[in-house]
């Protein structure tokens, strides 16, 4: 055989998967279709308009206000910029970091009751023990159980923390409360799945052989599924938290007092300016934010 | 079995305890109280009738006048999925060949010499693509579509760029990490084999990356939906645009018909990733 069959052999013989193909397909159909369905203006991308718009914008609007009339001094524009970073900026930061924090423990704390629920593996009437534990064999009880907890966290994280935040700042009124609870719940869909699935992922032999030994099933979890999904959990908690500082700065523009609520502020008053300053202030906290988790989940990765 | 002390958790017990303490203070900066999450007055009217408009979703305007030649309830609904999906895949389209271009120039393996060309200028190139990707990533959407509202006025390109831009920042970010992480024995043998370091890297490394980035594209894709409903809140007639002014009319019973459309939208994505996962795994 030539190496020129072996590799056609091998072209031929390569995995392929129907659903893959299709997916892909669809998905570049949509993409082709989002640019031709009209409800795009590409025009736009030629309008004169919207070229004025943005020198102005640019010119006029977002060029920091002691800037504009006269030449540029450092000193005016550190007395421009000072009252908007430490009187408006700062707070909203601190705000933002406090809800982000609060949110995520609230959120990892109904997640790790929530995973042992949809995890599988557990939730089956000997776990770990009659056969491969999983499965069709489960009984329809605890089918239902893990079924509903995962049924449950969908609809959690389905909703954006955005609209959650939209709809609880009605019924609880301002106070940071929706800010927070919408992040919780949200993150709390993700990370319940996330935690569910490592649970289902751990290695069964240690679990296995405690279960032979007689644990039950809460002591199960206690003294072995949770230390062993712990690390695991850790690092998603903290990738989640990273999203949740960038969502926290967001919410601030319901009304809630986070970074956002000064950044519609200043765009209610047309001073944009200030408002990009704040935007940037934002950015920084987000990068401080993924530094944070980044060095939170080194250290976690040390540990064994 | 014997009482028995639970094995100490070390390091991973010590972060534990820190989220916690964080967690305990941050409520204690936020003048946060109980007694708020008890709704008052007005509020508990509100959670009541929309909660008691849950089982019973709007299939017509609760409105009793509507004007003529408005569109029926549940046309108005599908083109508000559709323009939905629309801006998403629209945004999908543009951050998924920036973030391949920029997450390959983010990446180590590409720069390095087992895959890529090594140059006295590389770590200053990787950091400046790295920074720019960082600062793509670190304004939101929402806040990258306030922007561009201020910069060029209402328009539906400028709703696509928003969610784009950070959302190129990402899959730059992930997809270098996951070349970053990818097992490198075949770049290794086609190295050994003498083929070229650009082809090293796109036939040698970056398919052993590929189930991963196209897994994890396509959850980009569902949150892309999840942004460009939520941009309805800032005027593009997406499902948020909808939804906001159905609860500003106190229409409940259409806000339920929105949010089971986007409940049903987050499903059927969530099946089909899963179904893909199982078939790139297996």
């Amino acid at each position: 055989m030539t190496a020129a069959e072996r590799i056609a052999e091998l072209h031929a013989a390569r995995p392929r998967s129907p659903l893959v193909r299709a997916t892909a397909l669809i998905l570049a159909g949509l993409a082709l279709y989002a640019w031709l369905s009209g409800e795009i203006a590409v025009a736009e991308l030629w309008s004169g308009r919207r070229w004025d718009n943005l020198r102005r914008f640019l010119e006029r609007d977002a060029t920091p206000y002691p800037l504009r009339a006269d030449g540029f001094s450092w000193s005016g524009l550190w007395e421009w910029a000072r009252p908007v970073l430490v009187e408006r900026g700062l707070p909203g930061a601190f705000a933002t970091l406090w809800i982000s924090v609060l949110a995520i423990v609230l959120a990892g704390g109904l997640a790790s009751l929530a995973a042992p629920l949809g995890a599988r593996t557990l939730m089956a009437r000997e776990p770990y023990l009659a056969g491969a534990g999983g499965g069709a064999s489960r009984p329809l009880f605890w089918r239902a159980v893990s079924g509903s907890t995962r049924a449950f966290l969908v609809l959690l994280r389905a909703i954006p923390e955005y609209l959650w935040a939209f709809l609880l700042l009605a019924m609880f009124g301002a106070s940071a409360w929706p800010a927070v609870l919408a992040l919780a719940i949200h993150n709390a869909g993700i990370l319940g799945r996330l935690g569910a699935d490592t649970i289902e992922n751990l290695d069964r032999a240690p679990l296995r052989a405690l279960r032979a030994l007689g644990a039950s099933r809460r002591r199960l979890v206690g003294f072995a599924v949770f230390p062993l999904a712990l690390g695991r959990f850790l690092l998603y908690f903290f990738y989640r938290f990273e999203t949740c500082v960038r969502e926290a700065t967001v919410l601030g523009m319901l009304g809630v007092v986070s970074l956002g609520y000064w950044i519609q502020d200043a765009r209610a008053r047309n001073l944009y300016d200030d408002m990009l300053l704040l935007v940037a202030l934002g950015a920084v906290l987000v990068l401080l934010g993924d530094l944070a988790s980044y060095a939170a989940r080194s250290w976690v990765k040390k540990a064994s | 079995m014997p009482e028995r002390a639970p094995p100490p958790l070390g390091r991973r017990g010590l972060v534990l305890a820190g989220a916690l303490a964080a967690g305990v203070l941050a409520y204690s900066f936020l003048d946060l109280s109980l007694a708020g999450l008890v709704p008052r007055g007005g509020q508990s009217r509100i959670l009541r009738e929309f909660l008691a408009a849950a089982l019973r979703p709007a299939l017509d305007y609760e409105a009793s006048f509507v004007p003529p030649g408005t569109p029926s309830f549940p046309r108005t609904v599908l083109a508000a999925v559709h323009r939905t999906l629309v801006f998403a895949a629209a945004a999908l389209s543009v951050s998924l060949p920036l973030g391949l271009v920029l997450g390959f120039c983010a990446s180590s393996v590409w720069w390095s010499d087992d895959g890529g060309r090594p140059r006295r200028l590389a770590p200053l190139a990787q950091w400046s693509v790295r920074l720019a990707i960082a600062g793509m990533r670190s304004v939101h959407e929402l806040l990258w579509a306030v922007v561009f509202l201020a910069a060029f006025g209402l328009n539906t390109l400028s709703a696509v760029a928003a969610i784009s831009i950070p959302f190129a920042g990402t899959l730059a970010k992930v997809f270098s990490e996951m070349l970053d992480e990818a097992p490198r024995n075949t770049a290794f043998a086609l190295r050994a084999a003498g083929a070229s370091p650009l082809r090293v890297f796109l036939f040698g490394l970056v398919p052993r990356a590929l189930p991963d980035m196209a897994a994890y594209t396509f959850y980009r894709f569902e949150c892309a939906v999840r942004s460009s409903a939520v941009l309805g809140f800032f005027g593009y007639e997406t499902l948020g645009y909808y939804l906001k002014l159905s609860f500003d009319n106190l229409h409940y019973r259409e806000v339920w018909t929105y949010l089971y459309v986007l409940f049903a939208l987050v499903l059927a994505f969530e099946a089909w990733s899963g179904a893909l996962r199982q078939r790139f795994v297996a």
